[in-house]
């Protein structure tokens, strides 16, 4: 047995088949609203096996000693573009948005970046999923496919591609159709006339069939067109994203989801707490940015920070993504997640429901699952310095897949060099 | 007659400046102030806040300490207070500072929400041309922006607010207190230094690169421009000593930089960018007050405490421009250890209202390579070490007898993201109260909408 002292950038031998075991944890199940006292996590074959009080450790594990303090799941960013972008204000390093006309489907998961410095800074914040989305396209009001990243320590960095639709609608500084009036109709449309082709009996739908048939769902690449992701909406198997924040709007977007009988998801909802009865029957969750409490337009004009808790409490599934809003949102979007959670106890979201909205909801909410620290559930875990929704605390180690990966990140190198000069 | 007065090559930092042949003494014209205050303190809130942990804001710290405010001053700041008959507020597990201070503010021109009026015409910066030095940020505030409601309910007392970087002049700044008023005039806090915004790198140069604009396109045209500016500042300092050319409200503005009267605070990121606008303010015999965003100001700290030039640093806002690569969390921290002077800023209004958390984001980012920085400490970064940068050190940041009763009791530890502005007094009279959220300000623009509260 090794001990594996808790400093920064130490990290475990990367062995294939490795078993960790991280002992005197404040283990965060998110099975209740309290943790488990002095646990040991036992890890191997990226799966958690136990997680037990005072639990042995196994021959030959790699101990991380947590020391007393929180360990949680790998946080989950419920939406960013990190792997995407680069330089936000240089546009050859930005990978978020679509100029292709002639197909309205954008998958973003092959322009996903790994090696993006963006990346390695929210796994150093103890972030290991994330839901990245495309920004908006030629083909209003979709913007494309978004993709949840798993956020190893290399290139590769897709889990699951194509799990949602993305739209945008609402006023805005991009290109549009005009008024909103106009995108409910293109998305009504869209929706419309999928739903007619696929009750039709012609050879189009058995030509979708044998498309599914070469592979699992989500792993294809994106080379699918944006009309086969909207017959997939219309199945119930992604679900229809729509960015948007003005109450009219939400409740509009309510709507289409009992018209069509499709799976829709609120993103942005600065106004949705006064949707929150509609939103709450239709099952409809919202991933939100807690930070909000200024319009940053007229749609916002609603936007309040107790957003989260009023529409947990209304039975809305709350999660938080966009954390921090612009720059923010990619360049510190595991550290925005954090402050988001925290800002929405501060404003009346119980902690342990703070925590799921960093964990179990985003996975659920984007149709993947998990984000428990429980015998079985995905080996992405994270120990704390402290709690983790306070911006003053670092994370001390982190777990992808069962692995212990870097929290160093460039910034970590830079300030390391530059420590003694005076 | 114009106004009188004699330059010579090297410019008077005297404030007042004698009339040859007159008998009346006139001050240097860049000292007038064509828009002065209209601000009036509230009737003060005499209370003795009892059992807190003070943090002092010049580095103390007081563990179950009193703070007792009169007549809009602070008193006496110690432990068991006799109280000579005022309020008492039980503060036992909370914390009292000083009000939070931000030095780099775009309040009440880059107003929420945004429409397209703002992206045709912007009142954030003034881009006729790189020089704006003869514009006053003041005549473009508007009062009824509802950031500032919401700077105050989280702890802030004083806001400098900048004209932007898209000028290399870009005129003079105006320090405000968030409170209520039809105009900025009843806001703008008097007593400090004029300020004064100059900007470096990429923003002006991407301007200039434009081709309907005419300015410079390159770090060193932006350079060499400030330079030449002042060359001409001085020239016109001596023909207008000798009555011979017209008032020129940009070159005053200058001359009134070279004469120490008005303060610069540079908005610049890179090692290299900070290295050479000191250069020039050394060549011209001026100080700068502060370098704003300064995001490689660790690599040179030396250069900082030599000239006498603060840093005002995000925590966390890196990587968006290709200047700000090299931006590390751990900044402030690495300059407070180097003994350099450094404060948290935070050039939006969402991150105006949690400025200690940025603090709190950088001292976690010092633990990490080995730095620790205490709590009384930190608040320096909000509250004193912004107040010098503000030549308001002597007025307010400090929890001293004598300096205006500008402080926040906070719900708990100011550095923890739960903790709330329980109690902001500014001048002595309680400006928001949390326990009486219905009495709290509401702007104009807010009212009436439903829902924004």
């Amino acid at each position: 047995m090794r001990t594996i002292a808790m400093l920064l950038g130490l990290t475990a031998t990367p062995a294939a088949a490795q078993t960790i075991a991280v002992t005197h944890a404040e283990a965060w199940t998110m099975e209740r609203a309290e943790p488990v006292r002095d646990a040991t996590i036992v890890i191997e074959g990226g799966k958690v096996v136990s997680v037990t009080p005072g639990g042995a450790v196994p021959q030959g594990a790699s101990v991380i000693d947590a020391r007393g303090k929180p360990v949680t799941p790998g946080l989950v960013s419920g939406a960013t573009q990190i792997g995407l972008v680069e330089v936000s204000g240089s546009g050859d390093t930005r990978d978020q948005a679509s100029t292709d006309e002639r197909n309205s489907g954008f998958d973003v998961s092959r322009a996903l970046n790994g090696n993006s410095t963006l990346v390695s800074l929210t796994r150093a914040d103890g972030v290991t999923r994330a839901l990245i989305y495309p920004s908006p396209s030629r083909t209003p009001p979709f913007n494309g496919e978004a993709s949840i990243a798993r956020l190893r320590d290399r290139v590769d960095i897709l889990d699951t591609s194509d799990v949602a639709v993305y739209a945008v609608i609402g006023g805005g500084a991009w290109e549009r159709l005009g008024s909103r009036a106009s995108q409910w109709s293109a998305l009504h449309k869209v929706l419309g006339d999928a739903r007619r082709a696929m009750a039709a009996p012609a050879g189009d739908e058995k030509k979708d069939k044998k498309d599914k048939r070469e592979g699992p769902r989500g792993r294809r690449g994106g080379h699918h067109a944006g009309e086969e992701m909207i017959r997939e909406v219309l199945r119930g198997e992604v679900p229809l994203a729509i960015q948007t924040h003005r109450e009219s709007d939400i409740r509009q977007a309510a709507a289409l989801a009992g018209e069509y009988g499709i799976r829709v998801v609120i993103v942005g909802g600065a106004e949705a707490w006064r949707a929150a009865e509609p939103l709450a029957a239709a099952k409809i969750p919202v991933v939100l940015d807690p930070q909000a409490n200024l319009p940053g337009s007229f749609d916002q004009l609603g936007v309040r920070q107790d957003n989260a808790a009023l529409l947990a409490r209304a039975g809305v599934t709350v999660a938080i993504g966009q954390a921090g809003g612009a720059i923010h949102s990619n360049y510190n979007a595991g550290m925005a997640l954090r402050e988001g959670a925290g800002i929405a106890v501060a404003n009346g979201l119980p902690y342990a429901d703070a925590l799921r909205a960093v964990t179990v909801n985003p996975l659920s909410i984007w149709g993947r699952g998990g984000g428990m620290l429980t015998a079985g559930s995905d080996a992405d875990l994270v120990v704390w310095d402290g709690d983790p929704l306070e911006p003053s605390t670092n994370a001390m180690a982190v777990i992808v897949e069962g692995r212990q990966v870097s929290t160093r990140s460039r910034q970590d190198l830079l300030a390391e060099r530059y420590r003694d000069i005076r | 007659m114009g106004m009188g007065g004699r330059f010579g090559s090297a410019i008077a930092a005297a404030a007042l400046l004698t009339v040859p042949g007159a008998a009346q003494v006139r001050q240097a014209p860049w000292r007038d102030d064509p828009f002065p205050s209209r601000y009036m303190p509230a009737a003060p809130d005499d209370m003795l806040l009892r059992g807190a942990t003070v943090l002092d804001g010049a580095g103390g710290r007081i563990d179950g300490g009193d703070v007792l405010v009169r007549g809009g001053r602070i008193v006496a700041v110690g432990k068991a207070l006799a109280n000579p008959g005022v309020r008492e507020v039980d503060a036992k597990g909370r914390w009292i500072t000083p009000g939070v201070i931000d030095v780099h503010s775009h309040d009440g021109t880059y107003v929420l929400p945004l429409t397209d009026i703002d992206r045709e015409a912007s009142d954030v910066s003034e881009v006729a041309s790189p020089n704006a030095a003869d514009t006053w940020i003041e005549t473009a505030v508007n009062a009824q922006d509802m950031a500032f409601d919401r700077a105050l309910a989280a702890g802030v007392t004083t806001i400098q607010i900048l004209p932007g970087s898209t000028p290399i002049f870009a005129g003079r700044s105006v320090v405000v207190k968030p409170l209520r008023a039809p105009t900025v005039w009843g806001m703008k806090a008097v007593g400090g230094v004029q300020g004064f915004k100059m900007a470096c790198g990429e923003n002006p140069k991407s301007w200039g690169a434009d081709d309907d604009n005419d300015g410079p396109t390159s770090r060193q045209g932006v350079i060499a421009y400030m330079r030449q500016g002042f060359l001409d500042a001085q020239a016109y300092g001596r023909e207008r000593a000798a009555g011979k050319v017209a008032r020129d409200l940009r070159k005053e503005a200058l001359l009134g930089i070279l004469a120490g009267d008005v303060r610069v605070n540079l908005h610049c990121y890179r090692a290299g960018d900070i290295a050479a606008v000191l250069s020039v303010a050394k060549e011209f015999g001026f100080r700068i007050g502060a370098i704003h965003h300064a995001t490689e100001a660790y690599k040179i700290p030396g250069l900082l405490r030599e000239s006498g030039t603060c840093a005002a640093v995000w925590a966390d806002w890196w990587g968006f421009k290709m200047e700000a690569q090299d931006a590390v969390r751990a900044e402030a921290p690495l300059l407070e250890r180097a003994g350099a002077c450094v404060m948290m800023h935070s050039d939006s209004p969402a991150d105006g209202q949690r400025l200690n958390i940025t603090a709190a984001k950088a001292a976690a980012a010092g633990r990490r390579i080995g730095i620790d920085t205490p709590p009384e400490t930190m608040i320096k970064w909000t509250t004193s070490n912004p107040a010098k940068l503000l030549g308001l050190d002597r007025q307010v940041g400090t929890l001293a007898p004598g300096y205006r009763a500008d402080l926040v009791l906070w719900s708990g530890d100011p550095f923890s993201i739960y903790s709330k502005a329980d109690l902001v007094l500014i001048d002595g009279a309680v400006a928001w109260d949390r326990a009486k959220p219905r009495t709290g300000p509401v702007s104009d623009f807010e009212l009436g909408r439903g829902g924004v509260r």
